[in-house]
């Protein structure tokens, strides 16, 4: 089995600052492998062991993505090879034009079986590509998953959904997208990151972006206030009433 | 020198920061450090990340990355409040290749991943501390067998680890310093935990040996070879020991700097008061100059140039200075540094030891001066 986890590189959240107008502050930011994605990751490659099969990890982005520390440090998770695409358009594309770029990318890579997504990608976090992907490719497209195990050809998977879960039978091949709570991605051990230098990269061509469809025209913080400092004094029953009381204001 | 790290230097203690913030380890320690207790569990995790690999050579399984990458990997755990104190053994297996027997070596490396505590020496007797030639424990020959009697004391690990090299004099020879890895499990050996201020998550026992049977193959090393065997890997522990004093120092610098931004008095944080200041720039003065000694010394290592006073001078000057940084720390974090449960709490106490053990100052002021002497004799 093929399986391929795609993923977004993106700004360490927690390096983000806000500047005083709200706008957004990247400069102390370290580009990562987007959280949600290292699930992804890791349940390409549990799937893989299960199978036998090999676990490709597939990223669309600007010239980021040749960061050598990047890609080994996406490698020593359990991936077995690495493919890239390139264009500097694509940091700022919306999900659609992701969605078709990465599309292309499985139809060259060829012979995949699977593709494994996150939940949404860390900065932007529409949760759309998956579920635009599949569409694009017109396999199975599943998203919410929360557990993959393979039977025979196809693939047992749980989805949850408001009320319950879902346990669905999916013919491959399939595009997933999982949760954050699927596995806990690991922690790369020092053999691995020095295994990851030597396994192999490619860059693929993703092809002319197409037109968007919306275009984002301001990217602010939320609006900050000052802390009020009230402290509520009296027993449980009267603070969680006046607590009560004082967000119902907010 | 260039002490920028490698693409997977920088992997690895990112990874290691993700480890430490996988989980409140933070009140994992303060238990441990409650209940004199080794922190199985944490050195489990970094040995499942290949911990105890990087000093050791590839062709016993490990990974030989050498010193520079241990000081990265100890500089981000002690920043993280980390006891790395406990560690001392995994980077060390320099010793038990290049002394012990293939069984010895099997029987040690049989621990490698684990995250148990291993072995450890034991030289220090009640009479006989930074001097350690007076040592009184003996072995006698008597019908094929050796027994080994005598007291030793403040031996670090010795509650828990499976292997302890003893230092002994031949009572027929005393002048013949030999050393056993004793096995700990033999009858005869009695082992009393001590109370201890501080590095409290590794023990220190007092042993005490009673007609210990030992095989002439239980000798480690050469019969003789007496404190030679020791000093050279002494240079290594004090280096390791400078290596955590360095990073807690770090870690109370930077609790500090977060609350000095934070704690506001007098409408403003505490951080703009130059009392204060004066504080954070004579900490930022004295944690940069333990940065560089420490990954100097390390580079000398990896170059094989590493000198017995250079150890000295790590271990002199950064348990001293690494408590300079966290005692002005701790008056800028004012009370709840000394109420509470606050984690400098537990430095400034382990930092207390470490200007004792593994080699007192004064013991390393005659290395260091004997060292630096040397090189303008005439």
């Amino acid at each position: 089995m093929k399986i391929v986890a795609c993923f977004k590189v993106a700004p360490e959240a927690e390096d983000i600052q806000a500047r005083p107008d709200r706008t957004l502050n990247f400069d102390r930011a370290q580009w990562k492998i987007g959280t949600y994605d290292l699930n992804a990751i890791e349940a390409a490659r549990q799937l893989g062991d299960l199978t036998g099969g090999a676990a490709v990890g597939l990223s669309a982005g600007d010239s980021e993505l040749t960061n050598a520390k990047l890609a080994k440090d996406a490698l020593s998770r359990g991936l077995d090879e690495l493919a890239i695409i390139i264009d500097d358009a694509l940091p700022q594309a919306e999900s659609y034009q992701t969605a078709t770029v990465l599309a292309k990318a499985i139809t060259d890579l060829g012979a995949v079986d699977l593709v494994i997504l996150g939940a949404g990608s860390s900065d932007a976090y529409t949760q759309q590509v998956g579920n635009q992907l599949g569409a694009i490719l017109g396999w199975a497209t599943l998203n919410a998953i929360d557990s993959i195990a393979p039977q025979g050809d196809q693939l047992i998977v749980e989805r949850l959904i408001e009320t319950g879960v879902q346990v669905i039978q999916v013919s491959l091949p399939a595009v997933l997208s999982v949760t954050a709570g699927i596995n806990t991605p690991r922690i790369a051990g020092m053999k691995d990151i020095l295994a990851a230098g030597k396994k192999p990269i490619t860059t693929l061509d993703g092809g002319a972006l197409g037109p968007a469809t919306a275009t984002v025209v301001s990217q602010l913080a939320p609006e900050q206030v000052e802390r009020k400092n009230i402290i509520i004094a009296g027993s449980a029953a009267e603070a969680a009433s006046e607590l009560a009381g004082l967000l119902k204001t907010i | 020198m260039d002490f920028r790290l490698n693409d997977e230097q920088q992997l690895l203690v990112e990874n290691v920061r993700t480890l430490m913030k996988s989980e409140n380890w933070d009140a994992y320690f303060a238990e441990c450090d409650a209940k004199h207790q080794y922190p199985e569990r944490w050195v489990k995790a970094l040995c499942d990340l290949g911990f105890d690999l990087i000093m050791l050579p590839e062709e016993h399984g490990g990974l030989d990355l050498g010193l520079v990458t241990l000081a990265a990997v100890y500089e981000e755990l002690g920043r993280l409040g980390a006891p790395t104190y406990v560690l001392y053994q995994l980077p060390c297996f320099d010793t038990i290749l290049r002394e012990g027997t293939p069984e010895q070596i099997e029987k040690i490396l049989a621990y490698v991943g684990t995250g148990k505590q291993i072995w450890n020496s034991a030289c220090t007797e009640p009479g006989a501390g930074s001097d350690v030639g007076s040592l009184q424990t003996n072995y006698t020959r008597r019908a094929g067998k050796i027994y080994l009697n005598g007291h030793k004391t403040f031996i670090t690990s010795s509650a828990h680890v499976p292997y302890l090299v003893i230092m002994a004099r031949d009572s027929e020879s005393p002048d013949t310093f030999t050393e056993f890895l004793l096995d700990m499990s033999l009858p005869g050996i009695k082992v009393e935990p001590l109370e201890k201020l501080g590095l409290r998550m590794d023990s220190c026992s007092d042993v005490y040996l009673d007609n210990v049977e030992l095989d002439e193959s239980d000798i480690f090393g050469t019969e003789g070879n007496g404190f030679r065997r020791g000093v050279k890997d002494f240079d290594l522990e004090r280096f390791l020991v400078a290596a955590c004093d360095y990073g807690w120092a770090l870690c109370a610098f930077e609790d500090a700097a977060r609350y000095a931004n934070v704690r506001v008095q007098f409408s403003k944080p505490i951080g703009r008061f130059q009392l204060n200041q004066l504080k954070f720039a004579e900490m930022a003065v004295r944690i940069n100059a333990m940065k560089n000694m420490i990954y100097e010394t390390a580079w000398s290592y990896d170059q094989g140039e590493m000198t017995s006073a250079q150890a000295a001078m790590c271990k002199y000057f950064c348990p001293t200075t690494a408590a300079e940084v966290v005692d002005r720390a701790m008056q800028v974090m004012g009370g709840i540094s000394v109420a509470g449960d606050h984690r400098v709490q537990r430095i400034w106490r382990d930092l207390r030891v470490e200007r004792i053990s593994g080699g007192t100052d004064e013991m390393m002021v005659l290395t260091l001066a004997k060292g630096v002497l040397r090189q303008y004799a005439v």
